[in-house]
Formats: C-alpha cells, structure tokens, sequence
C-alpha cells in the first residue's frame, strides 16, 4: 500500500461509508439507505460479510500464497458463479470482524501469505468493511484486489494507492452476453473504463474465464481490446469453468484441453503475454 | 429421489463426478483442498487442470 494512502485509508472508509446513505457505488445505483438497513442489489446493508477465508496457491505465479478473503455480496448475477449461494444469502455469513480478522491475518502472512487477496462475492460492495481492515493492517501488506470490476468511479477513488495488484475478471466480451449471462448489458463498458484506471493506478493482472462456445463472442474481443489498449499486460486464461447446474444462458459443458490451447494460442498471435 | 435439481445453500460444497471419471470440486475450501492434495498429491496447479481423469478443483465467480 501507498504510504499517503495508507495514511487515509480510515478517512476514506467513513466516506465509503457515509456513500451508502445513498448507494451508487456501483452502476446498479440503486439509491437505497444501506445504513437505515435497506438492501441494495447487492442483498447487502451497511454490514460487511465474510463467509471464508484460506490460504491458497492456486493463484496467478508471483500472489502466492495467497490469502483470501471471500466477502458475501455481490452486484452480478453470474448464472455460473461457484459461491452464488453466499450472493443470493449474504446474510447468511458472519458479520465482518475487523478485529479477529486482523488476527488472522497475521497469523496467515506467519503461515507464509504473500499476498491479501479481496475477493467474494465482490469487494467493491464492501468497500466500507474493506477500508475499515485496512486501516488497521501494516502498510506493506501486499493488497489484491480480486474484482468483477463492475463499479462506479468512487470505488476507484477511494482504493487508490491501497491495492498493489488488480486482478480483474473480463468475463464477457460483448453487451449481449453480458447481459444474459451476468445480468448486465453496460457491464463491458464500464468495466473497460475501470481496468485502464486499474492499469494507470499499479500492477495488473487480467483475468479471463474461458467458456465452451464464447470464442468468437467473447474472447476475441476482450483480445483485440487488450492488445490495442495495453499490450504489455499480463493475461490470465481461466480454463476451470463449471457449467451451472441448470444452465440457461451459460454454456452447459466443461471447457476441453484443445479448447484451452486454442485460446492461448489466440492470445498470444495477438502479442499478449499470457501468464499462469 | 425427488426429480427437482438441488440448489447449494450457504454452506454445502459441491462434488461432481464427471462421466469420464473427474472428480470436480466446486469452491472448495481449505478442508477441500488439503483432501485433494491427498487424493492427487503429484499435481501442484489443481485448479488450472482438466484433463481427463483428473481432480479439478474450481473457482468461477
């Protein structure tokens, strides 16, 4: 973290938290009181929660271990997500502790954390909670900040300088998918927008999920955006989709070893440099 | 067995056994991942593999 920063993070967390009077941190806007207890898109009100936390080395080469922190909440509707249940129930996980957190914390970096990883859910929609923890870490605690990346501009302003390493998930390439898939048509624009702030802020690493049947629609636009906006970034091909259970606008099969091949090789003919 | 499709509440885990023989777990946790590692102690990237036969860990958000 940036020492100036760092030094407003507790500053920045009342305004985060001040701005859920009238929620619009993200592009949902929903306007409600989340601190009067009125839930926005995101099922959240002004608590924070945290349903896991682990130490865990199957991250990109250079954040592991990593320790991450899954926050409940979240502003997509990813018919695909792993951890919907805790999205659809955040409720249902323990009240934020900044406290006890920051016990476990330390104990992960003795355990060899190298990295704190903000995922959930979506961090963003817990930027109050989020602010709060650090505040009370030491400064050179390595920050990564795991997000769709689905967010309104204050989000932006209120995490500069506190997170080394964006680690963005570009997941749909085009309005219609996103809009199917996530429940956001706006979701490619104002991502964009958010990952070249990212890119201008500190390091970063894009991260794509690949799905059986999105190539042309998908990942060959988010290509063409990254080898013309930022070349020299560093891409993360996610092959390890699960198809939902009852898929109806995702696709319904697992992604095959030539498939994953065939994306790589794709990313790289466009000069990217894709990482694992 | 009821026909209706099961939805995770907070707090299940997921296995699937693929008809190929992976085992897929779905967001596993830590008490997960320690089980793969037993179960497949060989393959250190869990999460980037599937191939056939193989234990896939996952994590799509």
């Amino acid at each position: 973290m940036d020492r100036t920063a760092y030094r407003q993070a507790g500053q920045r967390a009342k305004h985060a938290r001040n701005a859920l009077r009238n929620c619009r941190l993200c592009p949902r806007n929903c306007g409600v009181d989340r601190t009067a207890g009125h839930l926005g898109y995101c099922r959240l009100d002004d608590s924070n929660r945290c349903f896991r936390e682990m130490l865990y080395c199957g991250e990109e080469t250079g954040l592991n271990p990593s320790h991450q922190i899954y926050f409940a909440g979240c502003n997509l509707a990813c018919e695909f997500c792993t951890v919907a249940e805790w999205n659809h129930c955040p409720q249902a996980a323990k009240k934020l502790n900044t406290e006890q957190l920051k016990l476990k914390i330390d104990q992960r970096k003795r355990q060899g954390a190298k990295t704190l990883n903000l995922l959930g859910g979506e961090p963003a929609v817990n930027l109050h909670g989020i602010l709060e923890l650090l505040a009370q870490l030491d400064c050179d605690t390595k920050v990564v900040w795991n997000s769709n990346m689905y967010y309104n501009g204050i989000v932006n302003d209120l995490t500069a300088g506190l997170v080394d390493v964006y680690l963005p998930d570009f997941k749909c390439g085009n309005a219609d998918c996103a809009e199917k898939m996530l429940g956001a048509a706006d979701y490619v624009e104002v991502v964009k927008q958010n990952i070249l702030k990212a890119h201008r802020q500190g390091e970063i690493i894009v991260r794509h999920l690949l799905m059986p049947g999105h190539s042309d629609c998908c990942l060959k636009p988010i290509l063409a955006w990254l080898a013309k906006e930022m070349p020299d970034v560093k891409l993360s091909l996610r092959a390890d989709y699960v198809p939902p259970a009852t898929a109806v606008a995702s696709p319904p099969l697992y992604l095959e070893e030539e498939q994953r091949q065939a994306a790589v090789e794709l990313a790289e003919d466009a000069g990217l440099n894709v990482i694992l | 067995m009821k026909n209706k499709t099961y939805k995770r509440k907070p707090g299940d885990f997921e296995l699937r056994i693929l008809a190929d023989g992976r085992l897929v777990m779905v967001a596993p946790d830590e008490s997960l991942l320690q089980i793969a590692k037993v179960l497949q102690p060989n393959n250190e990237k869990l999460s980037h593999q599937m191939k056939r036969g193989q234990l896939c860990p996952t994590h799509n958000r």
